[in-house]
């Protein structure tokens, strides 16, 4: 039993260490990677591409290398800096024929960004159901919350009770349009912060997809014809002032969709094999193009696309990944793997584990393990009694030959 | 043996009773708030603000396992280090291992009785305020923090009992590192995956300590 107790302290003390030592590593000799930007410009037709690793931090560039300043780059992205070009008298009355209005520029901007981090976090079972057309200008936070697990209940925060009627309103009105218990994925907007109040769309038990809102204290219900299978992983809703789409839909075919406004139509955007557990979205609109940027590790893929989401223009673009570069390598030969208890694709607290690429840790483990049997013999201990310390540091190399120093083997 | 446990609880219970004390004080302190805040803001804002906001309820509580673990900890062990008394209970006519785990023992389950009434007391007086589904994620928030109470118990035992000064500089910066895994920043509900993992972990190291009481025997200097 005193032996296991050694084993377990040895255990906790690589896992300290697998956690400790690359954070600390990086903490120090991280190098700041560039940050990749990427918009369509609608009076070059081709993308401006900011910041790279041909052009270094904050340097602007197109896809045929022309470099562009600051009052340049203003002058062709001027749906994103209508307001400067207009202080500055800059700002043409027109573009492609479309007279320039402050308000019409305005409406039409949305940016819409997914990280994994939204699909991979805890997210609540109870939401506000706010009242889309309660005839007052403001929207106003209702008295209780509903969840949907084998009915939908409304319970009411300041008695923490359920309200049985609104309850079974709101029951039946589901089960009328098919509504299979309990609700899947439940997205919304609970928030007064809105130009108006669209309710939730929520998946059922069966993957079927709904829009659940509130008119005049009665329930709406409609049900959102898919396609067979469509598997709906993530939805976000949005607030666009042209009330073009109300959410955009994730689904296991790596599929991205928008919900169209009042027909629910799902128009598919032209963007594919989207992962949406490693990979990231942005999508920039404005009046005349849609841009999605699909970015993984140490690319990124830009879609440009027109007003009827028909592919106009691509462009691709890859970095230097972490562990192609000086600093990442060198930590990926001297240690066989990390663990983390965050990572930047979840919200989640876990031990990820992250082994080192390539095989130079090998090299680096066998010197461990060379250093862990020539110190046993130094303090005139036989390598027999010591081989299961032997084994812990070939494997996990530094990490095991600081554990077995720290909980010394005394046994025989 | 009933001794042994008798021994154990006058060196423990000053720090029972004030960690007692201390805890039931600061859950009387959270629910009296939360009633006051629903009471003079709304109770829908107030449940909003955990929901969307991410803001806890419960905070206070965050450090008291820790401390309530390293409190009954020195309390048990520390007297034991003073000139070597653990010494004297080694030589005792039973099994080497078996004082030893049952001391360890001892204090295992007073801290685990004083936690299971901080969770029970915590459990009511959530549920008068909040439904399961806001109570449920509370509880996977500070579970870890108990969790680690335990752990901080179990590793500063093994530190005190350990006889070499710069071992104990060692095991302490190895038990920092291991409890800081209980209490890190996340949202609410942010433990749900490592909770078992985590609950492994603990009752592994519930053993630990007869690492360093064989190092005190075999008179390590």
């Amino acid at each position: 039993m005193v032996k296991i107790s050694r084993y377990i302290l040895i255990l906790i003390g690589i896992l300290v260490a697998a956690v400790a030592i690359p954070k600390l590593y990086w903490t120090i000799f991280e190098k700041v990677p560039v940050t990749t930007t990427i918009f369509y410009s609608c009076t070059l037709n081709d993308f401006l591409i900011l910041g790279s690793e041909k052009t270094g931090p904050g340097g602007r560039i197109d896809p045929k290398g022309n470099k562009y300043n600051t009052a340049e780059y203003e002058k062709n992205m001027p749906l994103m800096f209508f307001r400067q070009l207009m202080t500055d008298g800059k700002m043409p009355d027109s573009i492609n024929g479309v007279k320039m209005e402050p308000s019409y520029i305005n409406r039409s901007n949305s940016f819409f960004k997914y990280t994994p981090k939204k699909l991979m976090a805890p997210v609540p079972t109870l939401y506000p159901l706010i009242e889309s057309q309660s005839g007052r200008v403001a929207l106003t936070m209702p008295e209780d919350y509903f969840r949907i697990a084998g009915r939908m209940e409304f319970i009411v925060a300041k008695t923490n009770k359920t309200d049985e009627e609104k309850s079974v309103l709101f029951t039946k009105a589901l089960t009328e349009k098919g509504f299979v218990f309990p609700a899947g994925i439940i997205a919304g907007m609970p928030t007064t912060k809105k130009t108006k109040d669209e309710g939730y769309f929520v998946t059922d038990s069966q993957g079927s997809l709904f829009h659940i809102k509130m008119k005049k204290s009665q329930p709406y219900v409609a049900k959102i014809e898919t396609p067979e299978n469509f598997g709906i992983e993530y939805i976000e809703c949005v607030d666009l002032k042209t009330s073009e789409y109300y959410c955009f839909l994730i689904t296991k075919s790596n599929g991205v969709y928008v919900v169209m406004d009042e027909v629910y139509d799902l128009q598919r955007f032209p963007v594919e094999n989207f992962d949406p557990y490693t990979q990231s979205l942005k999508i920039n609109c404005d009046i005349f193009n849609k841009c999605a940027t699909v970015i993984g590790d140490n690319w990124l893929k830009a879609t440009a696309m027109d007003d009827s989401y028909n592919v106009i223009k691509t462009y691709e673009e890859s970095w230097t990944g972490k562990y192609d570069r000086a600093d990442g390598k060198i930590l990926a030969s001297l240690i066989p793997f990390q663990i983390s208890l965050s990572s930047p694709d979840t919200e989640f607290v876990s031990f990820y584990f992250f082994k080192s690429p390539g095989y130079f840790w090998i090299i680096s483990n066998l010197l461990m393990t060379c250093l862990a049997a020539f110190i046993i013999i130094r303090k005139d201990r036989k390598l027999k009694d010591n081989i299961i310390d032997l084994l812990f540091t070939a494997i996990t190399g530094v990490y095991g030959c600081i554990a077995i120093f720290i909980f010394p083997n005394r046994f025989k | 043996m009933k001794s042994i446990y008798y021994k154990e609880w006058i060196k423990i219970k000053r720090v029972f009773s004030a960690s007692l004390v201390l805890g039931i004080l600061a859950l009387s302190f959270i629910f009296i708030k939360v009633r006051h805040d629903i009471l003079f803001s709304d109770a829908a804002g107030y449940w909003y603000s955990f929901l969307f906001r991410g803001s806890p309820y419960y905070t206070l509580l965050r450090f008291l396992p820790l401390v309530t673990g390293l409190g009954i900890a020195i309390a048990q062990y520390f007297p034991e280090t003073v000139d070597k008394r653990i010494k004297l209970t080694f030589h005792l006519p039973v099994r080497e291992n078996e004082i030893l785990i049952r001391m360890h023992f001892f204090g295992a389950a007073s801290l685990t009785a004083l936690f299971v009434l901080f969770y029970t007391i915590f459990i009511t007086g959530s549920s008068i305020f909040f439904p399961s589904d806001i109570i449920v994620p509370a509880l996977i928030s500070i579970t870890p923090w108990f969790l680690g109470g335990l752990a901080t118990y179990f590793m500063v035992a093994l530190i005190l009992l350990e006889p070499v000064l710069l071992y104990r500089v060692l095991f302490g910066i190895v038990g920092a590192g291991f409890v800081s895994f209980f209490s890190l920043r996340a949202g609410i509900g942010g433990y749900k995956p490592i909770l078992i993992t985590l609950s492994a972990l603990t009752i592994l190291v519930s053993v630990v300590i007869l690492f360093s009481g064989y190092r005190f025997r075999k008179g390590e200097m």
